[in-house]
């Protein structure tokens, strides 16, 4: 989950001022029930409300990593101000429309508190809030205790995401809005973790 | 909305500044000019100017103007002692000045001390009920709360007194899709196509809007207005190119059976698939063969 975590937070750095999201991408282990989250995308930093730029960001993503054997497995959400922390009906309407591709669907809300107190202590918990679709067929938050949990791969995650937002690295950052301006720069962000 | 030349002039400079090779005060208009929102580098650059008495004397009359800039910059920032220093050395050359007034009041809302920015804001408005720019203070304090419906009951109390002011018209649509409340945003670019009808824009996220509301009149409406942003555009905008894709698609699925649209329908859609491929070839070539498939997926 290193990479997943550090791109998705990141973006939130790019554009602070206001919401933005993306896509999980990952597949469902053979082994044990897990969904591996091992890429996102990032997707939009304006108008996340509209449907036709998502509609061709789903459908490019999908093409591009069911070549490599990945699907999409969640969306990833963070809100334009700091003490929001409500799940908004943009973010689950998007939720869903994935989540009918995908049943094990997850949605992840950025934590803005948790990201602003990474710097501060040795929190080594994930800064971002698992949601996941229950019976009721509405999107429930998931506690520690709950059948679903949200864990790094890598311990260190936290530690590596600080670096990066320290050294800027959100500055590089390209998302699908900027590829829909500038079709030269690529969403998938190949130089930015090397 | 900046134009290409503005950009290319603001990241030139930009660069030039960060690398410490001067044209610093050349930038900070420049981002005035253009009401770009980059506070940190605001106050970085704004603040060398401004402790360095040899540049500010230089600057003359216009060194009241930087201190405002750095003071907003600053709030921005959340750094307030900065913001409260600049307030400082205005209230002493301006004392009755309601220009620095809004700042202070602006100071309190940057801090989060919202009844008493908005009673400093009251009493601006009480001695002048025409300050513009006092009323979307309100606004920007009613969104910061969470309080959206606050925010748009205000804009649209703005709006009836200055409907010609467009960035209000705008930042309500915005508000609106935020909101899902996309029938209340076609409403606004209506009014922003009516107002400025050669803007493409306007004519883009109306389009953007009417597709996200569906429905075979909304998908042809959308289609109209991707294919006037095509024209205002020289063809170059991409976000309309695909956006005819869509509707061509949705139109399809939603009259399959009846003939009509048919042949008009895919001879758009051919020719915009035809200008992003080969847009794509040109400068994105990377990935056009994930743009051939999308496009596959999309004809009917």
């Amino acid at each position: 989950m290193k990479r997943s975590i550090s791109g998705e937070s990141m973006q939130l750095c790019t554009v602070h001022t206001s919401a933005v999201n993306g896509i999980l991408i990952g597949r469902l282990s053979a082994v044990n029930d897990v969904v591996e989250i091992s890429d996102s995308i990032p997707l939009f930093h304006s108008q996340i409300g509209l449907l036709p730029s998502l509609e061709i960001a789903l459908m490019m993503v999908e093409e591009y990593f069911s070549e490599k054997g990945l699907s999409i497995v969640g969306y990833f959400h963070a809100n334009e101000r700091f003490d929001d922390v409500e799940l908004s009906n943009v973010a689950k309407n998007i939720g869903d429309h994935i989540h009918r591709y995908f049943p094990q669907a997850s949605l992840l809300l950025l934590d803005n508190k948790k990201l602003e107190a990474l710097s501060k202590g040795n929190d080594r918990s994930p800064v971002m809030q698992l949601y996941s679709k229950d019976s009721s067929r509405s999107w429930k938050l998931v506690g520690a205790d709950g059948s679903s949990r949200l864990t790094t791969r890598e311990p260190s995650a936290n530690i590596v995401l600080l670096d990066y937002i320290s050294s800027k690295k959100w500055e590089d950052l390209v998302d699908f809005d900027d590829h829909l301006d500038d079709i030269s720069k690529d969403w998938l962000n190949p130089e930015l973790f090397k | 909305m900046v134009s290409r030349e503005d950009e290319i002039r603001l990241n030139e400079l930009e660069n030039q500044v960060d690398n410490g090779g001067g044209g610093t005060w050349e930038y900070l208009c420049l981002l005035r000019k253009l009401k770009l929102r980059r506070s940190d580098k605001v106050l970085t650059h704004g603040l060398s100017l401004l402790n360095d008495p040899k540049k500010r004397s230089a600057l003359a009359a216009e060194e009241w103007t930087l201190y405002e800039q750095v003071a907003v910059a600053a709030m921005d920032c959340q750094n307030f002692g900065v913001a409260k220093d600049c307030l400082n050395v205005l209230q002493n050359k301006f004392p009755e000045s309601k220009r620095v007034g809004r700042l202070e009041a602006m100071l309190l809302e940057a801090k989060g001390s919202w009844a008493e920015a908005e009673k400093a804001y009251s009493s601006l408005l009480e001695d002048n009920p025409l300050d513009q720019a006092v009323h979307k203070r309100r606004v920007a304090m009613a969104k910061s709360q969470g309080n959206i419906s606050g925010a748009i009951e205000w804009l649209n109390k703005y709006l009836d007194i200055f409907m010609a002011d467009h960035d209000a018209w705008r930042e309500l649509a915005e508000i609106y899709v935020s909101q899902q409340m996309y029938k209340q945003a076609a409403f606004c670019y209506e009014e922003l196509i009516l107002a400025q009808p050669t803007i493409p824009l306007y004519h883009l996220a109306y389009a953007d809007v009417l597709y996200t509301l569906g429905g075979l009149e909304n998908f042809q409406a959308a289609k109209k207005y991707y294919a006037s942003t095509i024209d205002l555009t020289g063809g170059k905008n991409v976000r309309a190119l695909y956006g005819i894709c869509l509707c061509t698609y949705a139109i399809g699925q939603l009259s399959k059976g009846r003939n009509k649209e048919d042949k008009d329908g895919s001879e758009l859609q051919s020719l915009a698939a035809t200008a992003l491929e080969k847009d794509y070839k040109y400068r994105a070539a990377g990935k056009l063969s994930i743009l051939t498939s999308t496009l596959r997926g999309l004809k009917l």
